[in-house]
């Protein structure tokens, strides 16, 4: 067997050519590929901004291969920081995994790793960066794994379509850190862009007034289905595209065409729909299934359908519209060869009813009640209540809801079954059937529970309320068989993700349990996953949207007794590396610059930790000036509960004989006062944070507050009240991200008005 | 004070000035065709595609052609003519989702090209009329027989699909298109005692669906369409279709008096009550051939 290699080096790929034939069948083909890592400058939306680009492309050049090729793939970093790719789906060995300070050390900058394994499954994958937020600004491309031409389980009417590849991805003009930033300090500016605010005047305007009241006496933000603004949606890269011909073959009526979907977004799930009539989904995750009509289907971050679409008229072409979850951005293929014909795009969400469903399911403990529904594989969906295409236009003013009567004639089950509400079919997980037997080999089996938890106001992901770092690797035997029973007592739907096996989803199609290895479970829903572990390694399993993975949101499968890996030479450092992700602390700082002087606040948190300092500086000294700094922990899953202990210093110069008093008559009079404290802070029902503190001279202090009540799209309110007779009441204009018109009455200083910077 | 209201003036007309030409830049101007009817449309069309400082359109009624002005540096004609397809206007490029169509005000469903139909009865008439047609005609009619009916109960089931949704605005235009394809039937090619149902009921037809097309009351709509569907099942006893036709039955609607439809797929979707009740109901006749 002679295998000459003949590497051409520049932009494009890099293939190697097999040059002799060998008569051995089974001959390897060894297929190679360079990828340059490398800084770019794009510009989508009018600036230019920061991204990622390999090979000088975004999306990553699609890597394709044939089942029993041997892929070589050389990644030479030519960022200033170190880079990674993960090869999404594919069973290799765990060194191959891509995953940084896991299954290798970072690739550092300016060096060359080579990826080599052999390719032993077919299907549509794709991959990515696993470092930082690479991911987010133009690190994933498709990965496609041909069948042999004489495989047996070559489909017909399928496998020899000709085939589209397409990547979906998001573009957000922030830098990823920052957008990771904001959300973990609950900042709004995503849902102002996206108008999702749902503030107190928007729900007077539609009649839910009480609705926003009981969602925040139950201490729940303003819901949304997504939380990051994107500016942009791609599909390969670009926003509007077009499939047209194939291989120099211009597409026509009753032509059939297949698209290969990988969703490379990092927190987006997108609706796919087509313009020219059903769409037959025939694959998902790389896994053949029986060919199944749909008019719809939701794409969670990270999985992969295959579909099959057909051209119906001649001199057509026929939109597929790819639109983000919150239905406020969306990417069009248009499929053929003519007039584009397009589709409807998606009405937008009624956010006040989500609200009131999600009022309804959230005990005032914070956990979920799913009413005795046991929801699983998406069959069920709460937020069909948002769909006006399901469920019908929001009813305007003064329309009298007509539905009463049919109240109760309805099973529990139905009144969120996308598919009996209405004549729109949508995929769920139900509806796949394997195309051959998946059943685990005989083997000891066990279980394993897993709650997804989270917080949505600190943004705090988790599993059985526990981040990566806070919890040990879960250990496994090798041949043993594992079930996966996950109940997401969350708000949102998180895409769980296994590394280097697929799992079967247990779903009702018994042998045939469709093999996936992403499955997007729904807020309240229970699934049922198994697996044979058959590969030794550290595996990953996590959920894939970047900023809930990046928050600590997984746990990582060990074999025992395994070989140590040769990639990760001081195991130690490795996962001081790897914990140090969710350990991030988050930094937020804000200062109001007022005519009665400075009012402001900063803070670095992380998952339990919190350090905050507020300050009060007036002009003069008989405003005075003080600050106080908090250091504390937050205790539980909805983190409700912080203990601290605090410094306070201030310095006012009062009046001779002037005494201050609290409500308890304890006196103070120092003009100068330097105080420790021990305190704890409680959010109570309305989002009011309630403080009781300590101090070393023995005074003590309760204080009620809350900032950033949305009483309109841009208006916020807050207030203040403590029992040293201090108070304060204020108004906040949002004009942009970092900058607000903001007017306060504050009992030491008087009335005063300015504008807040923040970041 | 002169002075200050002069140099206000030359301020304010300097203003407005650089307002008027505050115009396109890079501009670059195309005349595309975009269906349409009345001024209605031309207000819908232009609102639709105009964008500050980046595109103008200007549709004419009588040519039905639009002169679009755009900065070519900023946006493409294609971004422009998308958005007037989105709002319900077919154009050289793009042509309007269906539904945004119906949804048009009746005076501005301007007539569109013949789409699907016209594939669907050709592909129809000849693999499945000759074949069994000749057992059962008399052999003195044309031998397409039940096709010539087949047009009528694809608007039937437009209609009912069109309730099912609670869309009453398609429903209207389905019940226009559905007296259409009424009038468009050749009662010379029935055979006779099809031909003898269809004098019968064929007033009633075009009378209730007169009734659903009229309005876009949806309550209205589907009180019109519990007789048109009684009159449909009689017209399809009489003639059968080679698929299978389920008549279905929701014994709450009018009171309980109950209502009767007919609809192709034996899952019941039930157009008397749209989402709220979608499944109410059951199937009590299948009828076919």
């Amino acid at each position: 067997m002679i295998i000459k290699q003949s590497i051409y080096k520049g932009i494009g790929l890099l293939v190697a050519l097999l040059l002799g034939h060998p008569p051995n069948v089974s001959a390897q083909k060894v297929v190679r590929y360079d990828l340059y890592v490398k800084d770019t400058m794009v510009n989508y939306t009018g600036k230019e901004k920061r991204a990622i680009a390999v090979n000088g492309q975004i999306p990553m050049p699609t890597l394709t291969f044939t089942e029993g090729d041997t892929a070589e793939i050389w990644v030479h970093n030519q960022l200033n920081e170190s880079t990674s790719l993960h090869w999404h789906g594919l069973f290799l060995p765990n060194k191959e995994d891509g995953v940084p300070n896991l299954t290798q050390m970072p690739i550092a900058p300016g060096t060359t790793h080579v990826y080599r394994f052999p390719i032993i499954q077919q299907g549509t994958h794709w991959y990515h960066s696993h470092s930082g937020l690479q991911e987010q600004i133009g690190m994933y491309g498709n990965f496609v794994m041909n069948k042999k031409a004489d495989a047996l389980n070559i489909r017909k009417g399928i496998d020899d379509l000709p085939t589209l590849p397409v990547v979906l991805s998001e573009w957000t003009d922030l830098k990823p850190e920052n957008v990771h930033r904001m959300l973990h300090n609950a900042n709004d500016w995503s849902a102002l862009k996206k108008n999702a605010v749902q503030s107190y005047a928007e729900a007077a305007k539609a009649g839910h007034l009480n609705t926003k009241f009981k969602n925040e006496w139950k201490r729940m933000l303003a819901m949304d289905v997504s939380d990051v603004y994107y500016n942009k949606i791609f599909m390969n890269g670009q926003s509007e595209s077009s499939f047209s011909a194939h291989q120099g073959k211009v597409l026509k009526a009753g032509d059939k065409v297949r698209l290969r979907i990988s969703n490379g977004g990092a927190s987006s799930y997108f609706w796919l729909r087509y313009a020219g009539g059903k769409m037959t989904v025939v694959a998902t995750d790389g896994n053949d299934i029986a060919p199944v009509e749909v008019d719809r289907l939701i794409i969670a971050v990270s999985e992969t359908y295959d579909i099959v679409l057909t051209i119906p008229e001649e001199g057509m072409a026929y939109e597929l519209l790819a639109t983000t979850e919150d239905r406020t951005n969306s990417a069009s293929l248009y499929i053929g060869a003519g007039r584009k014909q397009l589709i409807a795009p998606l009405p937008r969400l009624k956010y006040f009813e989500g609200m009131k469903m999600m009022n309804g399911m959230m005990k005032m403990n914070g956990n979920l009640d799913d009413m005795g529904m046991k929801m699983s594989l998406n069959k069920m969906d709460m937020n069909v209540v948002m769909y006006p295409e399901i469920t019908g236009a929001a009813p305007k003013k003064g329309d009298k809801k007509k539905m009463d009567m049919a109240s109760g004639a309805h099973s529990m089950d139905d009144q969120y079954n996308s598919n009996a509400l209405s004549d729109i079919v949508t995929l769920n997980y139900a509806m796949m059937k394997a195309t051959e037997p998946t059943t685990l080999p005989e083997a000891p089996t066990r279980t394993l529970q897993f709650e997804l938890t989270g917080n949505m106001n600190r943004y705090v992901w988790s599993m059985n309320n526990k981040v990566i770092s806070e919890t040990d690797k879960i250990l496994v035997k090798k041949g043993e068989n594992l079930r996966l029973v996950i109940y997401n007592n969350s708000m949102m739907r998180h895409p769980m993700h296994l590394h280097g096996h697929d799992f079967r989803v247990v779903n009702g199609q018994g042998a045939y349990a469709p093999l996936k290895n992403v499955i997007d479970i729904m807020p309240m829903e229970t699934d049922t996953l198994e697996f044979n572990a058959n590969v030794e390694g550290d595996w990953f399993f996590h959920c894939h949207i970047l900023y809930h993975m990046m928050s600590g949101m997984g746990r990582i499968f060990t074999y025992e007794n395994q070989a140590a890996n040769p990639l990760i030479p001081n195991p130690k450092l490795a996962k001081r590396m790897l914990y140090a992700d969710d350990r991030m602390p988050h930094f937020m700082i804000e200062n109001d610059f007022a005519s009665n002087g400075n009012d402001g606040m900063m803070m670095i948190q992380n998952t339990r930790w919190s350090v905050g300092t507020e300050w009060r500086l007036g002009y003069h000294a008989m405003h005075g000036y003080e600050t106080e700094t908090h250091i504390g922990r937050y205790i539980g899953k909805m983190q409700w509960l912080m203990p601290f202990i605090g410094f306070d210093w201030r310095y006012r110069k009062m009046g001779h004989g002037e005494v201050e008093k609290n409500l308890f008559g304890q006196k103070n009079t120092k003009d100068n006062r330097a105080q420790l404290s021990l305190g704890v802070e409680y959010t109570l029902p309305m989002l009011i944070r309630f403080q009781t503190e300590v101090y070393q001279d023995g005074n003590l202090r309760l204080q009620l507050m809350r900032e950033d009540i949305p009483i309109a799209k841009r208006l916020r309110m807050s207030f203040m009240v403590n029992t040293d007779m201090e108070y304060m009441g204020g108004f906040k204009y949002i004009l942009n991200r970092n900058f607000a018109l903001s007017a306060h009455y504050d009992s030491d200083m008087g009335f005063g008005a300015g504008f807040t910077l923040g970041y | 004070m002169k002075s200050i209201s002069k140099i206000l003036m030359i301020v304010i007309s300097l203003l407005s000035y650089t307002a008027c030409t505050a115009q396109i830049k890079n501009s670059t101007t195309t005349t595309v065709a975009i269906s349409g009817n009345c001024d209605m449309c031309k207000a819908t069309i232009e609102k639709a595609g105009n964008d500050k400082n980046m595109a103008k359109v200007d549709w004419n009624k009588d040519t039905k052609k639009a002169s679009i002005t755009y900065d070519a540096k900023k946006t493409t004609l294609d971004v422009v003519l998308k958005k007037i397809a989105l709002a319900g206007y077919d154009n050289e490029q793009f042509v309007a989702p269906d539904e945004v169509y119906a949804q048009l005000p009746g005076c501005c469903q301007y007539e569109r090209a013949k789409k699907t139909a016209v594939v669907e009865k050709h592909s129809q008439s000849h693999d499945k009329g000759a074949a069994h047609d000749h057992s059962q005609h008399d052999g003195t009619t044309a031998p397409a027989e039940t096709n010539e009916l087949k047009p009528v109960f694809d608007r039937y089931f437009m209609l009912k699909d069109a309730l099912v949704k609670s869309d009453g605005a398609t429903a209207a235009t389905k019940a226009k298109e559905f007296i259409s394809t009424i009038n468009a039937v050749q009662m010379e090619k029935l055979a006779t005692k099809e031909h003898t149902v269809w004098m019968s009921v064929m007033k009633k037809l075009s009378g209730a669906a007169t009734l659903i097309a009229e309005t876009k009351n949806i309550a209205k709509q589907r009180n019109a369409f519990s007789n048109l569907s009684k009159d449909m099942y009689t017209l399809i006893a009489a003639a059968p279709q080679t698929a299978p036709v389920y008549y279905q039955h929701c014994p709450m609607y009018d009171d309980g008096k109950g209502a009767h439809w007919l609809s192709k797929e034996d899952a019941v979707k039930n157009p008397y009550y749209g989402a709220t009740m979608l499944t109410c109901g059951k199937t009590v006749e299948t009828i076919s051939k």
